[in-house]
């Protein structure tokens, strides 16, 4: 299957190429996160150098890997690599003795906002943000799905994807806002308008 | 997703404290919610990502073809599977799909009005084998699928947990002023609190590609149904057939006369003069050998995530377009790279293991988060004692769960196995009831899943012998006991530091 794969890269370059190729991205994305690590977590934070360069490094790894692969293929293999990579490094650099170290020792955890437990606000944010949030976002992708002037097919999908996208916005703006009538309002508005959108042409007819 | 700040902020932070508080807040309780089936759903979805490598591990006798198939093969594959269909009387829709993911040869027929299904393994000539016998495989892809709820309530369900997780994920990255500054920090010792919570950070902000990909695609699978459902009532009078064919290609139609089956192999031909470098992926057809039966045939060209584009066919091989899930508009190359990207299967073995490595990460960020919450509650002086042992006895009684259903499978039916998985998710909270604490629960679970992994493998062995059998088998049985030493890792470490507790203190 792998020989499989790399022939699939190979439609402009050779077998030797492609391997070379994406050792180099590798490669490449190893040193740019290694420098955003110095710069993130060395003694001088935020070294500009560092950064710049680190995020340099990144993007030359990418396209190093859009180059063997093709855009399509090569920026899916980028991306996971690229959280392989990030992954190895925090590993390498795991620290046994950090929270005994002054400047850590310094820093505290910034609390939840602190909401005594009551059960018909909470059934409420549930309503809100499951149910309600969920006919919004239904609504805004179904109108989207109707209405906008593209291919069917694209306005269908694009549409589709909208919702779990609008839905889970949504849900995490209705958990985390005190104010359940304004999320309400809002979400009962864009509901309105989003159905409205989507069975217009209907009710015309 | 839990943060360190400063603990006299100076500057202007990017992100208000009390923006952070409030959306820290509504991160636990959507965390809170949804902890156990996320975790659940993480954890089946990351053994699925190899579920094909299972298929192999449960049936090692089956033939394994690999290489692109010749039209020839295809052709004889659906014939004898048609053959073999009306044998059964349930010639009514028929599937093959080739050895692209699986390094099988897979044929299935189905007729839904008397629900006779059958599925077979072809060889490399085409001819079919044996039937498919995959319980295990089976069960962990219904768990992942819709938790063996009724079909379409599941896959709601789970895409409702798809939309959770990514409500996690947003709301997790608003509640992260520090995401650069802490974005290498992985200290362990001290606070067990701060510990995991530079574990589910770093695991989770690193991984933040992997982990929006799965989520929104896997929400996007779940509720394609409800979607489209009211998609169909906006634009198609209620029919959702309908409004399916516009997104995934022609159907049959109900013109029943007799009709030869479709030459696949010349349909092959035809989108092979076009695209030479195209290989088959599967064959849909529906209404198999009637009038009305039309063709969806899947090829793939190189360098395309998709798993192949769909060539549309009349059964007497007219063409009828193709679904452009390879190089056609925006919203069908989405539509083709959906479960490729979902799954992993899009490059090879290397792919797999990453998205193995990834999905483990996903299911840890899920399982810290609770303990997160767990610890702080303890840290305030209101120890949840209870809950601390009910979140380990969901999470650790997993894999013993899943691996007591891998060793059922063997042995009995597979009607019987969800009976099994959750009578053993049971028994982990009743054992969470007797035992002390979470910490002895968590050894005493890790110990068990350890045992019950290298029991799912003596007793594979014990089935299929050491004889000649698929080298996935051996492959996917070092693999399981490799997790189990990796489960039981800890322990051993425990039991020698005591060991040399002990020793120093005699």
């Amino acid at each position: 299957m792998l020989r499989r794969e790399i022939t699939a890269g190979l439609e402009h370059l050779s077998t030797a190429t492609v391997a070379l190729v994406t050792t180099a991205g590798t490669l490449l994305l190893c040193g740019g996160i290694a420098l955003l690590r110095l710069s993130w977590l060395g003694k001088r934070p935020r070294n500009p150098p560092y950064l710049i360069a680190g995020w340099i490094l990144i993007t030359g790894g990418i396209a190093a890997f859009d180059y063997a692969w093709d855009a399509e293929v090569g920026m899916a293999y980028g991306l996971i690599a690229l959280s392989l990579v990030a992954y190895l490094v925090i590993a390498a650099g795991f620290d046994d003795r950090a929270h005994k170290s002054p400047r850590l020792l310094r820093e505290v955890a910034l609390e939840p906002e602190d909401r005594p437990a009551n059960w018909p606000r909470a059934v409420a944010k549930a309503l809100l943000s499951i149910v309600l949030a969920g006919i919004a976002a239904i609504g805004v992708g179904v109108a989207f799905a109707v209405a906008m002037p593209m291919g069917a097919h694209d306005r269908i999908v694009v549409g589709g994807l909208l919702v779990p996208i609008l839905w889970g916005a949504g849900m995490a703006w209705t958990l985390s806002d005190a104010k359940l009538l304004r999320a309400t309002l809002v979400l009962g508005s864009v509901s309105a308008v989003g159905y409205g959108i989507a069975f217009l042409p209907k009710a015309l007819l | 997703m839990d943060q360190r700040v400063e603990a006299k902020p100076k500057k202007r932070q990017f992100l208000p404290p009390e923006f952070v508080r409030a959306m820290l807040a509504g991160h636990s309780a959507l965390g809170l919610a949804f902890a156990a089936l996320i975790f659940i759903v993480c954890l089946s979805g990351t053994v699925c990502v190899f579920i094909n490598e299972l298929q192999r591990w449960e049936q090692p006798d089956a033939p394994v073809v690999t290489g692109a198939l010749s039209p020839d093969v295809v052709g004889a594959a659906v014939q004898a599977g048609y053959a073999q269909a009306v044998a059964e009387k349930a010639a009514h829709d028929m599937f093959v799909m080739g050895p692209g993911v699986s390094a099988r040869l897979y044929v299935n027929y189905h007729d839904h009005e008397t629900g006779v299904d059958g599925s077979w393994l072809a060889d490399a000539d085409g001819r079919l084998v044996t039937r498919v016998k995959a319980p295990f495989s089976d069960f962990v892809g219904g768990l992942h699928m819709n938790l063996h709820l009724p079909r379409t309530w599941g896959r709601m369900l789970v895409g409702l947990i798809g939309v959770a997780l990514l409500s996690s994920l947003i709301s997790g990255l608003l509640s992260h002023p520090r995401i650069f500054k802490d974005a290498f920090a992985l200290r362990r010792g001290g606070s067990k609190r701060l510990q995991e919570a530079d574990l589910h950070n770093r695991l989770g902000v690193w991984g933040l590609p992997f982990h929006v990909v799965v989520s929104l695609s896997g929400a996007l699978l779940g509720l394609s149904t409800l979607i489209v459902g009211v998609l169909a009532m906006a634009a198609y009078d209620g029919d959702s057939d309908a409004a399916f064919s516009v997104i995934l290609g022609p159907r049959a139609t109900a013109e029943e006369a007799t009709a030869p089956v479709p030459d696949v192999a010349a349909m092959m031909r035809q989108v092979q003069a076009a695209k030479p470098a195209a290989q088959f992926t599967s064959v849909q057809i529906d209404h198999v050998g009637r009038a009305g039966q039309v063709v969806h045939l899947g090829m793939r060209t190189p360098g395309h995530v998709a798993l192949g584009n769909t060539y549309y066919f009349k059964g007497d091989g007219t063409p009828l377009g193709d679904g452009g899930l390879e190089t056609g508009g925006v919203g069908q190359q989405i539509l083709g790279v959906l479960q490729p990207l979902h799954f992993g299967w899009f490059g090879g073995y290397p792919i797999k293991i990453a998205y193995g490595v990834l999905g483990l990460a996903l299911t840890i960020i899920t399982h810290t988060g609770v303990t997160i919450w767990l610890a702080r509650r303890r840290d305030k002086g209101r120890p949840a004692p209870g809950w601390e042992k009910v979140w380990a006895a969901v999470g650790w009684g997993q894999p013993v769960a899943i691996a007591a259903s891998a060793i059922a499978a063997l042995y009995v039916n597979a009607s019987f196995l969800l009976g099994i998985y959750l009578a053993v998710v049971f028994a982990a909270l009743l054992l969470a009831a007797v035992l002390p604490n979470a910490g002895v629960l968590e050894r005493v679970l890790r110990l068990l899943g350890s045992l019950a992994m290298i029991g799912a493998v003596g007793a594979h062995v014990a089935t299929w012998g050491i004889g000649a059998v698929d080298p996935m088998a051996w492959i996917v049985n070092g693999v399981i006991v490799a997790a189990a030493i990796c489960l039981a890792y800890p322990l051993a470490r425990a039991v020698r530091g005591s060991a040399l507790v002990s020793a120093a203190d005699s």
